[in-house]
Formats: C-alpha cells, sequence, structure tokens
C-alpha cells in the first residue's frame, strides 16, 4: 500500500500517454490475473504496475485514489479494488470477471503449497523454518503499523485509540466484532471535534 | 455442521475487517484456535507463513483455515465468505463515497479509520508473534523483521526467507 507512492515520477509520463480502459472482459481477466500470479511480497506494487506502467489502465491519480478507498472499506484491498474497477468498467460481470481473474490460480497455488507443506511437516527442521517466516510476517504487521502510525503520532486522540484497540484486541483478546464497531463509533464522533 | 459455522462467522468478520486481512488476524486466531479448537496456535502460524510466502492477495490464508477445517469445501467456503460481504459493501459505496467527496462526514470517517486499522495490524503482528505461551525467538525474529522493514526498501520476501533462516537456526 505504500509502494506506489513511489512511483511518482512516472506520474507525469502516465499524464501525456492517455489512458485506456480495458476493452474486453477478456483483458480485464488477464489483467488481473497477471497481477495475483506475479505478486510475490505484496499485491499493491504489482497492481500498480500492471494497471499503471503496463496496460494503462489507470493514471496514477486515479490508482491511488481508488485504492485509498479500498483501504477505508472492509475486505482485502485488492480483492475491493477488482470489484470497483470492474463495475466501473464492465458492470457486475466485470466485477464478477476481475476478482476470479486475481484469485483464481493463486488460491491454487497456496492450496497446493500448502497439501504439500503439510504431509512434509513432521520434519522438524521444515517445521522450524516455516514458524519462523510466519513470526517474520508477524513482524511485517508491526513494521507496517508503526509506518502508517507516525502519521498519527502527533495526534494524542489517535494514540489513544491505537492503544485501546491494542489493548482489548491483543491483551484481553476481546471479539472484533465488539471492538471495530465501537472504536469505530468514537472515533467518528473524535474526528468530528477535530481531535483526529 | 463446521463449515456452516465457518462460513457464517467468516461473513461476519468481513463486515469489520476494515484495513483488510492483517486486521482480522487477531480475531481468525481467537475463533478457530481458542473459542473452537479447529487448529492449534502452532497449525496457525504455519499457514498464516505458507499464505503470506505464497504470491497473491495474502486473504487467501483464509482459504487455508477453511481448508485445515474442512478440506477443499472449506477453502471455498472461507474465502467467499470472508470476500463476499465486503464485496457488496464496496459495489455499493464506491460510487457513495465519490459523491461525498466534499462531505465532512466523509472526511471524519477517513480520519476516524486509520488509528483503527493501526491498531489492529499491531495487535495482529503481536498475536501472531505469540501462538500459545510468549516465546522470545519468535519475539525476536518478528523485531528483526519489523526493523529491517522501517530500515530499507528491500521487497518483503527477504524478511520472510531470513525468519525462515532464523527459524532453523532458534527454534
Amino acid at each position: 500500500m505504500e509502494d506506489h507512492n513511489k512511483n511518482d515520477t512516472r506520474a507525469g509520463m502516465s499524464g501525456i500517454v492517455p489512458v485506456t480502459p480495458p476493452e474486453t472482459l477478456r483483458d480485464l481477466f488477464m489483467g488481473f490475473f497477471w497481477i495475483g500470479v506475479r505478486s510475490f511480497g505484496g499485491v499493491m506494487p504489482w497492481a500498480y504496475r500492471t494497471m499503471v506502467e503496463e496496460r494503462r489502465w489507470l493514471t496514477h491519480a486515479d490508482f491511488t485514489e481508488t485504492i485509498g478507498l479500498c483501504q477505508f472499506l472492509p475486505g482485502p484491498n485488492i480483492g475491493n479494488a477488482s470489484i470497483v474497477l470492474g463495475k466501473r468498467w464492465f458492470g457486475l460481470s466485470g466485477s464478477v470477471v476481475a476478482f476470479l481473474g486475481l484469485m483464481a490460480l493463486p488460491f491454487i497455488w497456496v492450496l497446493a503449497l500448502f497439501i504439500v507443506y503439510s504431509d512434509l511437516s513432521s520434519n522438524a527442521t521444515l517445521k522450524a523454518v516455516v514458524t519462523g517466516v510466519g513470526a517474520a510476517g508477524a513482524g511485517l504487521f508491526i513494521g507496517t503499523a508503526i509506518k502508517l502510525g507516525r502519521a498519527l503520532a502527533k495526534k494524542p486522540a489517535a494514540l489513544v485509540l491505537i492503544a485501546a484497540c491494542f489493548a482489548l484486541v491483543a491483551v484481553a483478546r476481546v471479539s472484533l466484532l465488539m471492538v471495530v464497531p465501537i472504536a469505530l463509533g468514537v472515533a467518528v464522533l473524535a474526528a468530528r471535534r477535530g481531535w483526529l | 455442521m463446521n463449515l456452516v459455522e465457518l462460513g457464517l462467522y467468516f461473513a461476519l468478520l468481513s463486515l469489520v475487517s476494515v484495513g483488510g486481512l492483517p486486521s482480522v488476524m487477531p480475531e481468525l486466531q481467537r475463533y478457530v484456535v481458542d473459542v473452537k479448537g479447529w487448529l492449534t496456535p502452532s497449525d496457525f502460524i504455519q499457514a498464516f507463513a505458507v499464505g503470506q510466502a505464497a504470491p497473491g492477495p495474502n486473504v487467501l490464508i483464509a482459504s487455508l483455515i477453511g481448508w485445515k477445517v474442512a478440506g477443499l469445501p472449506g477453502a471455498f467456503v472461507a474465502l467467499g465468505a470472508i470476500c463476499f460481504p465486503a464485496a457488496v459493501i464496496a459495489w455499493w459505496v464506491a460510487e457513495l463515497w465519490e459523491r461525498f467527496k466534499d462531505s465532512p462526514w466523509r472526511k471524519a470517517i477517513q480520519r476516524a479509520i486509520a488509528p483503527i486499522v493501526v491498531g489492529m495490524i499491531l495487535s495482529s503482528g503481536v498475536v501472531l508473534a505469540t501462538p500459545g505461551s510468549p516465546d522470545w525467538r519468535l519475539w525476536l525474529i518478528a523485531g528483526l523483521a519489523a526493523a529491517g522493514m522501517l530500515a530499507t526498501k528491500l521487497n518483503p520476501l527477504w524478511f520472510l526467507a531470513a525468519g525462515g533462516g532464523l527459524g532453523a537456526l532458534l527454534l
């Protein structure tokens, strides 16, 4: 979600070259298919490369705006982007086709990998490696939270909210079904008062 | 029966998954490990690891959990359930959002969601690094990956690989 920002230098270019939305559902499917199958280490940089730089479906600004919206909506960011962009270009069939293009092959791959791994996981060393990967993945989430949190650090109310969410979810292990609606209500009130 | 419960619960979670899958990982773990006992803490972190390392949207981790609970139907149901309600919202809200571009409520909602997403993702990292009882070795790996990510612009896969190497040495 951060990586497309560093492509600002190319934004001017995509402003000059006209953007052409996908012409057929097949184009749409293939575009999202390429995003899904190549996205090692995070989807967003690949989504940017495919849709803005290679296929020129969107301008840099349009991409940033759309992804920004999808980050605020519930659900997987790139999954939401496939729904929103598919709808914009082809209506309901566009949403379905873009979503399936994005998910189909990665779904098969990740299941296949997991099945193979499950067969081998009695091997103690392999299990230690995979657990280490999981811990590193957890660390990447912590890093992401710190990165996003820095932008909010000057607002005491934001820090209080972050701490409260953490205490409820990570320490007290209260269900998200309780925490998110309550936190959202409190946060919207705080934002309306100018605290956030 | 597990399949129906799994589908309904994941569909509910879909509605509160602001910030995407990272935000709901603590709740997924709480539900499938602590409440239901469908997966062990160790199963859970391994499913997470495989999902993170494989290419594709990280929401596919949900399908691995579904697979562990109910095989192939579980994988489909879990992925569909966690995506579909949110997709319906995205479908309806995208245009509204555009129309209310200058509304003070839209700005308030945007500012309100940001700290909640940060709190959830932070919780997620800490909960995932603590499967079962606290283990300093997992916290060390997680801390190094977080520090590395903040200090460099390397592809995150390098940190996952390094975490795997450290896992082989330490665990």
